[in-house]
């Protein structure tokens, strides 16, 4: 009898057609092979390689043109702009909006099945930190969330429920969450944000099941640490090294890669001799011990507010007739490197915008920095600004163009030595002031992925915080900073689709995704989030 | 370009103008992990410490001269001589840090609540007469010059006159007199800059632009909307002219250039004085 009502289940849901089997169960399994299910979008950066790179080819060069808007979906409160990375598994969408809210939507018909937010104290530091939040990450029917005062919630997939909540830091001591987890199998790894105001940043692992930390990799060394002769004389009003980013994972040689933000105080260093370890790096965990296997510093002793939050792609290549394993990263400091993945070794790394604090890399990846560099009382002009030669907005990487898709901006600031300031709240050294946009412009750059050579740029009005989308369809999706949607040929640049929304800014990450056999483009630009599909 | 295409682009591109417009008010809530206080603590209601009027005078001479002149008399940004007195220290402590909404008057993220203290105390000691802020024409005289000298054919002062020219409702209360006196002069050189943008950006208002459509007809005008792929002109007749820029043969920026003629040799050096007299009288809302 129930086998009979249980067919009849079965013929009942295949009969009402475009109903869909709501399952948002995500296996490791599947994280592994997320390239296997194109139709689904299930973590950050679309797999653990962080490529961004979609197998969809519905929406392609042929027909990108007629894309038009599907759907928009709108916040009840906007109170920032959003930042989000959605995910999408089996037709339902999770995008955060800020401050810490998540929301569940229909990724067909945008409609909203459910929204959940913290109940966050009225006073939360977020000194030097975008009030907003970048996404979640979806693991075996949870989707888990780091809030802006510090905690990393489980939430139940179906209803928002939630399932535990461990307090990760003191925000009372600058700690606050922004970025969007990395779940690997039965693992949680979040990063921290709070750099600026000389908080110790670290990475942390929780048990996805109970939400029980099972280690911190610290990204700066306690006093008497190797590492700890890289921060002067003693390591008081001093710190930084957050982890805002979200990392990337090779499962074949189980080894996560996160990267660090700038050491503080800021834009003054005289209180910091040194290279500031592990300030402004990338380093490479064994996610079982908790170890750091490797480190890469881009700018040692950091005095340009260049955090190195870039997440790291990996890809495959030959270089020189052999096959390598590479992590290629284009730095707010204006260089794009490519390193081994394996050992950290430097490969190649060429400036990707215009930089004028150092003459080149040495044959370590070291900056050879230029004199009068460094900021004055006065203010010097330095290229990139502080926001970099891109920021923390994803870039993509196609492997069938062999090309790296990176938002540019050229732009410089005058960069302000202040007097060191090192009792929190009040941290920081001074501060910048950028060029006139009349002075600056933004430009999507496709750079030759193994070596950092231009290949195409498409030039925008500002000097753009935003992402990029690549996709099999041969193409590559992006934003301007004034929120123009607009689509490019991958192989060669050319401007295919444009599309107007506005918005004061348009920092989120756009996915692709597909629901009943229709391929859908989704971006977010001011409050708007807007899903695009052909008609 | 058909009609209606071009009529899109300029509400889009009008929107698109408006939208960066309105980005320069949350440019304190965009510091993107860079050192912008979001929400600072308030600090301990600890006895006030005598005021350091040398770092008022440094930090102001280093955040607020360019704007406000090297005197505070004003610029591209208004006088502030008695600025303190008719707000309160409070207030203009707070617009230092978090600058005024939809004006061009940023806010400074490096600024601390006692240094913002310190600039509103070296101001209040400043009750002399200033040099860039003084005002010596007559302002009747300089009425019947602006009526006869054309002005009202592109400006409007309360509801009345052309609207080709930027609005002098308020002009008063917006710029110094020096600073009025040197775009009488040369009406296109420094142009003022606004905003602070969600990534510290300024842009300069009122810059000249010169399209060329594919067809080869051009467009001269001050820029009114922009964005990646769109600008919007106004010419010198007053009409807008919404432009799709991948269309564009060439678009280029004339800076230094202005619709408006110099007045250096139609009106004597008084003349000058008693016109921008006129102007820095018109400072209230309409």
């Amino acid at each position: 009898m129930k086998t009979f009502l249980y067919a009849l289940v079965i013929v009942f849901s295949l009969l009402s057609g475009p109903a869909r089997l709501l399952a948002q169960d995500v296996s490791y399994e599947q994280l592994l092979h997320a390239d296997n299910t194109p139709q689904d979008w299930l973590m950050y950066g679309g797999d653990y390689q962080s490529q961004r790179f979609s197998r969809l080819t519905q929406i392609n060069r042929e027909n990108v043109h007629s894309l038009k808007p599907a759907w928009i979906y709108q916040p009840n409160h906007p109170l920032q702009p959003f930042e989000t990375s959605p995910v999408v598994v089996s037709g339902i969408m999770y995008v955060t909006e800020p401050l810490s809210t998540v929301t569940a939507l229909d990724a067909r018909l945008g409609t909203k099945i459910w929204s959940w937010s913290p109940h966050l104290p009225e006073k939360i530091f977020t000194i030097g930190v975008h009030r907003s939040n970048r996404g979640v990450a979806v693991f075996n029917n949870t989707v888990y969330v780091e809030t802006l005062d510090a905690h990393l919630v489980a939430l139940d997939a179906t209803t928002g429920a939630v399932r535990w909540s461990v307090h990760v830091d003191e925000n009372g001591q600058g700690y606050a969450m922004t970025g969007a987890p990395r779940v690997l199998d039965g693992k949680i790894i979040v990063g921290i944000s709070g750099g600026d105001v000389g908080i110790r940043g670290f990475v942390d692992a929780y048990d996805a099941k109970t939400g029980k930390r099972l280690w911190r990799v610290w990204t700066i060394p306690n006093p008497g640490e190797p590492g700890s002769e890289t921060w002067g004389k003693d390591m008081s009003g001093t710190g930084g090294a957050g982890t805002w980013g979200t990392g990337s994972y090779d499962p074949e040689l189980n080894l996560l890669y996160w990267t660090t933000g700038n050491p503080a105080p800021d834009y003054n260093g005289s209180n910091r001799e040194g290279d500031n370890l592990y300030s402004d790096s990338v380093l490479a965990i064994d996610p079982d011990a908790g170890k750091m296997k490797w480190y890469f510093q881009f700018t040692p002793h950091d005095t340009h507010d260049w955090d190195a939050i870039q997440v790291p792609v990996l890809f495959d290549e030959t270089v020189e007739g052999k096959p390598r394993k590479l992590l290629a990263l284009a730095n707010r400091n204006g260089f794009y490197y490519v390193l081994d993945r394996v050992s950290g070794e430097f490969v190649a790394g060429v400036p990707f915008v215009t930089q004028t604090w150092a003459k080149g890399l040495d044959k370590n990846g070291r900056p050879i920095v230029l004199p009068n560099t460094e900021p004055t009382p006065e203010g010097s002009l330095v290229y990139p600004d502080g926001h970099g030669g891109t920021n923390w907005n994803s870039p993509s990487y196609s492997p069938q163009t062999k090309l790296f898709y990176v938002s540019a901006r050229e732009i410089g600031a005058y960069t302000v030595a202040g007097q060191p300031k090192v009792h929190f709240p009040d941290f920081g050294g001074g501060g910048r002031n950028a060029l006139s946009g009349d002075d600056s412009y933004g430009a999507i750059r496709a750079l030759e992925a193994t070596t950092g050579k231009l290949k195409w740029e498409y030039r925008l009005l500002a000097p753009a915080e935003v992402s990029t989308l690549a996709t099999a369809g041969g193409l590559v999706f992006s934003v301007s900073d004034e929120g123009n949607f607009f689509a490019l040929d991958a192989a060669t640049g050319k401007l295919l689709w444009e599309f107007t929304v506005g918005g004061t800014s348009a920092e989120s990450n756009p996915i692709t995704y597909e629901v009943d056999g229709k391929q859908y483009l989704i971006g977010a630009s001011g409050n708007c989030f807007v899903a695009f599909s052909l008609p | 370009m058909n009609v209606v295409r071009r009529f899109r682009l300029v509400a889009l591109a009008f929107m698109a103008w408006t939208l960066i417009l309105n980005a320069f008010h949350v440019s304190q809530a965009a510091g993107q992990e860079s050192p912008t206080a979001q929400v600072s603590p308030a600090s301990a209601a600890a006895p006030a410490a005598p005021a350091d009027l040398e770092q008022g005078k440094r930090l102001f001479a280093q955040n607020c001269s360019a704007c406000h002149g090297a005197d505070a008399g004003g610029g591209d940004g208004p006088d502030l001589h008695g600025v303190p007195a008719s707000l309160g220290d409070p207030t203009v402590q707070g617009i230092i840090r978090r600058g005024i909404a939809g004006t061009a008057m940023p806010g400074s993220s490096t600024v601390s609540e006692k240094e913002a203290a310190n600039i509103v105390a070296y101001l209040r000691t400043l009750n002399s007469p200033t040099t860039s802020g003084v005002v010596t024409g007559d302002p009747k005289k300089g009425e019947a010059l602006y009526n006869s000298s054309g002005c009202p054919a592109c400006h409007m002062i309360a509801g009345q006159g052309g609207s080709i020219g930027p609005e002098l409702t308020r002009v008063g209360a917006v710029r110094g007199a020096t600073n009025l006196k040197a775009r009488l002069q040369d009406p296109g050189a420094n142009l003022p800059q606004v905003g602070d943008g969600p990534f510290g950006s300024k842009w300069t208002q009122y810059l000249m632009f010169r399209a060329v459509e594919k067809d080869g007809r051009a467009v001269e005008g001050v820029r009114v909307g922009e964005d990646s792929f769109t600008i919007v002109l106004k010419d010198a007749s007053g009409k807008f002219h919404g432009l799709w820029k991948p269309d564009l043969r060439s678009l280029e920026k004339e800076p230094g250039k202005s619709f408006m003629p110099s007045f250096k040799d139609k009106l004597s050096a008084a003349q000058q004085d008693d016109l921008v007299a006129y102007l820095m009288s018109l400072k209230s809302a309409q």
